[in-house]
């Protein structure tokens, strides 16, 4: 008997690891659970849209190790740029990320002379005329270059009435639009990003982030009046936190701030006037509740620290306080959250700047010194082809991939919504309203049921009058009864 | 001369506003169960709002049902109300008792009741363009209730306008304050729960060891 148990054992135990060893294969570990947001805004487990492929370090670029390296780049070709802050370089690198293409830590000026770099923050390379811009921050300085080294442009700190003459020059990020203009986010500047024109003119501030209406800063506003100005000078004053980073996408930039303690205009879109088109929106980026964090003892609210545009229009934002990446489609709609705050590979420690290319994400992160590379999922590559099928606005042709989503995860929100919109589309409406009920999407579920009323009048409409006419034929008939009735019972008691 | 059955009195009295109660006063008329009633189909109504209306007005909240919320809604408001009218109106000389301020009330709140059923009737026919309609109705059945409560009031007790407008003041604030003492009661019990579950606990570890 014992033997037979014994025998039992083994093999459960056998199966057990074989079971258990067809696991990896299957799910790529990673060192957090995938969640997404159901449609009441809690947050459930999900599929993975991205999986961390590798961790790229500057030995496996085949130079020096980074040191707190701030600001990752990707060029249109491919080309990666790093501005590797504590080593006073740019380093460039292939698409595959796998060697060094060049190492820029030295620029001849137009002068001939020879300058270095000092802790530079932000690069970028403008795909229209070739020029890299290089916030080198210590060095208080925009640097305007060619891609052999040779500078075109030096920017400084801007000689006029606008910008506040006792303030330094500290430029973190920096871009440049279609026509050449310059946009420079400033440490320690709140009131938006500065703006150069081409050939280097301060032209003014750009996008600035609107204060947080809160209770406070409503009380603050009425104590003023009453207050002296000695006292007023000594209060804290009501700045909005100023720009982090920004990235341009054609004619649109693209801004995110940083702050645990504010929640307006953390990521906002900026047309060509500084207007934010996300002003109106009821979005809110990164975690819908904050994160407690048990060695602080404090709520941590999203931090996003850097946003990227991918080249299908889906907004990548990088969220120092969770690690997490979250990405949106171009309507702010959810896709993925990927990430977390982990030793392992496709955890951050200081997660500092993110980039897209391709299909894939790129996380630099200052602290692990790496630059950590997500690749595209099945599950991630049909959610992004329905997703841009649905904001191109071809709702019935994305009912397909969409379906497809479903499969992979019941759970998955936006897909209901597709569905539901797609299904409109077509005129089905009760699949509409089915779906719209799943999605909680009561505005879709109001135009299919607006449709679906309107089809079962159509169809019903004969009954319906026939019911209408009986009804009032009964109606009349049984009022002039119950009048001769009343006038036979008048007329009988007078006879009596 | 008015000789309607209890039925017929609910009727009468929710559709003749300036002197129904008066009526069924001077005949000493009115159930008190078919009050208990009424307010048995205001707890109803308040579900049916809250979870039955048409999905695309508004979305519920599927993933839970707790009824205490509609419990409050209706029963404990409606006897807050008729306690608190009681005691002020037994100070400030009202004649009526608390049996007949419970019958009149819960006749009052029929419009009320009547519209929640109606409107979530309708909103599983209507589209949001069109939810004037709804809101028509919901206008017109809370206003009826407002004037029949007020009404009851008036001719339970057999006060003045004023005196009634007072009176009911005075009602809000008492139900503000017998509400605030049954939250703190609660708790309090609460409280005194926890210390004794604390207790049994303790003792129950001393005696296992």
């Amino acid at each position: 008997m014992r033997n037979i148990i014994r025998r039992a054992a083994a093999l459960l135990a056998s199966a057990a690891v074989l079971w258990g060893g067809s696991f990896p294969a299957a799910f790529a570990g990673e060192p957090y659970e995938v969640y997404n947001y159901d449609c009441w805004g809690e947050p459930i487990p999900s599929q993975a849209g991205y999986i961390a492929e590798r961790a790229v370090s500057g030995t496996d670029l085949g130079t020096s190790p980074f040191s707190s390296p701030s600001d990752l780049f990707c060029g249109t070709d491919g080309t990666f740029y790093i501005a590797d802050t504590g080593n006073n370089r740019i380093v460039a690198a292939d698409s595959g990320l796998s060697s060094t293409v060049e190492i820029y830590d030295r620029f001849t000026m137009q002068d001939g002379s020879t300058t270095r770099l000092k802790a530079p923050t932000g690069v970028f390379v403008s795909p229209y005329n070739g020029y890299m811009y290089i916030a080198d921050h210590d060095n208080s300085r925009v640097l305007v270059c060619d891609t052999q080294g040779s500078v075109e442009m030096e920017i400084t700190k801007p000689d006029s009435e606008v910008y506040d003459r006792n303030r330094t020059f500290l430029p973190q990020k920096v871009i440049a639009d279609k026509a050449g203009n310059v946009y420079v986010v400033l440490s320690n500047i709140t009131t938006g990003a500065a703006m150069f024109s081409p050939d280097g003119v301060f032209t003014g501030f750009y996008g600035a982030n609107r204060v947080q209406p809160t209770m406070q800063r409503i009380g603050d506003f009425f104590g003023r009046l009453f207050i002296s100005e000695k006292k007023k000078a000594r209060q804290m004053r009501n700045i909005p936190s100023g720009i982090t980073s920004f990235d341009i996408d054609g004619d649109f930039i693209f801004t995110c701030s940083a702050s645990s303690t504010q929640s307006t205009d953390t990521v906002k879109k900026l047309n060509a006037a500084g207007k934010n088109i996300f002003a109106n929106m009821d979005v809110i980026f990164g975690d819908y509740t904050p994160v407690y964090d048990t060695s602080q003892n404090r709520l941590m609210a999203p931090a996003i620290c850097d946003i990227d545009i991918a080249e299908d229009g889906n907004i990548n934002c990088l969220d120092l306080t969770s690690g997490r990446v979250f990405q949106y489609d171009e309507d702010c709609g959810l896709l993925f959250i990927t990430g977390a705050v982990s030793k392992q590979l496709g955890g951050f420690d200081q997660p500092a700047a993110l980039e897209s290319f391709g299909n894939d994400l790129y996380v630099l992160d200052s602290s692990k010194n790496t630059v950590t590379v997500f690749t595209e999922t099945d599950f991630g590559s049909i959610v992004h082809k329905a997703a841009a099928l649905h904001n191109d606005g071809r709702y019935d042709e994305a009912i397909g991939p969409w379906q497809e989503v479903l499969e992979y995860d019941g759970n998955y929100l936006r897909a209901y919504v597709g569905m539901a919109s797609g299904l409109l589309r077509q005129g089905d409406y009760k699949g509409a309203m089915k779906y719209a009920k799943l999605a909680e999407a009561s505005d879709i579920y109001n135009k299919a049921f607006e449709g679906y009323r309107m089809e079962w009048l159509r169809a019903n409409f004969g009954i319906i009058a026939a019911v209408i006419a009986a009804a009032a034929v009964l109606l009349a008939l049984t009022g002039k009864l119950r009048k001769n009735h009343r006038k036979a019972v008048t007329t009988e008691k007078k006879e009596g | 001369m008015m000789d309607l059955t209890q039925a017929q009195w609910v009727k009468y009295a929710v559709t003749h506003p300036a002197e129904g109660f008066e009526d069924m006063r001077w005949k000493k008329s009115g159930s008190l169960k078919i009050a208990f009633f009424i307010v048995f189909l205001l707890f109803l109504s308040r579900i049916a709002v809250s979870r039955l209306y048409g999905f695309q007005f508004y979305a519920t909240y599927d993933k839970i049902f707790n009824i205490m919320p509609y419990i409050i809604q209706s029963f404990v408001l409606f006897a807050v109300w008729v306690v608190g009218n009681w005691s002020v109106c037994t100070l400030l000389d009202g004649e009526g008792t608390m049996r007949n301020i419970c019958i009149y009330s819960a006749y009052a709140l029929i419009p009320f009741v009547a519209q929640s059923f109606i409107t979530t009737l309708l909103s599983h026919f209507l589209i949001r363009d069109e939810s004037v309609f709804i809101q028509i109705i919901q206008i017109i059945g809370t206003v009826w209730t407002v004037i029949l409560l007020f009404s009851a009031i008036r001719s339970v007790h057999q006060y003045t306008f004023g005196k009634t407008v007072l009176a009911i003041l005075l009602t809000i604030a008492a139900m503000l304050i017998m509400l605030f003492l049954l939250v703190l009661s609660m708790s309090l019990l609460q409280q005194v729960y926890i210390f004794l579950y604390t207790i049994y606990t303790e003792i129950s570890y001393r005696v296992r060891v």
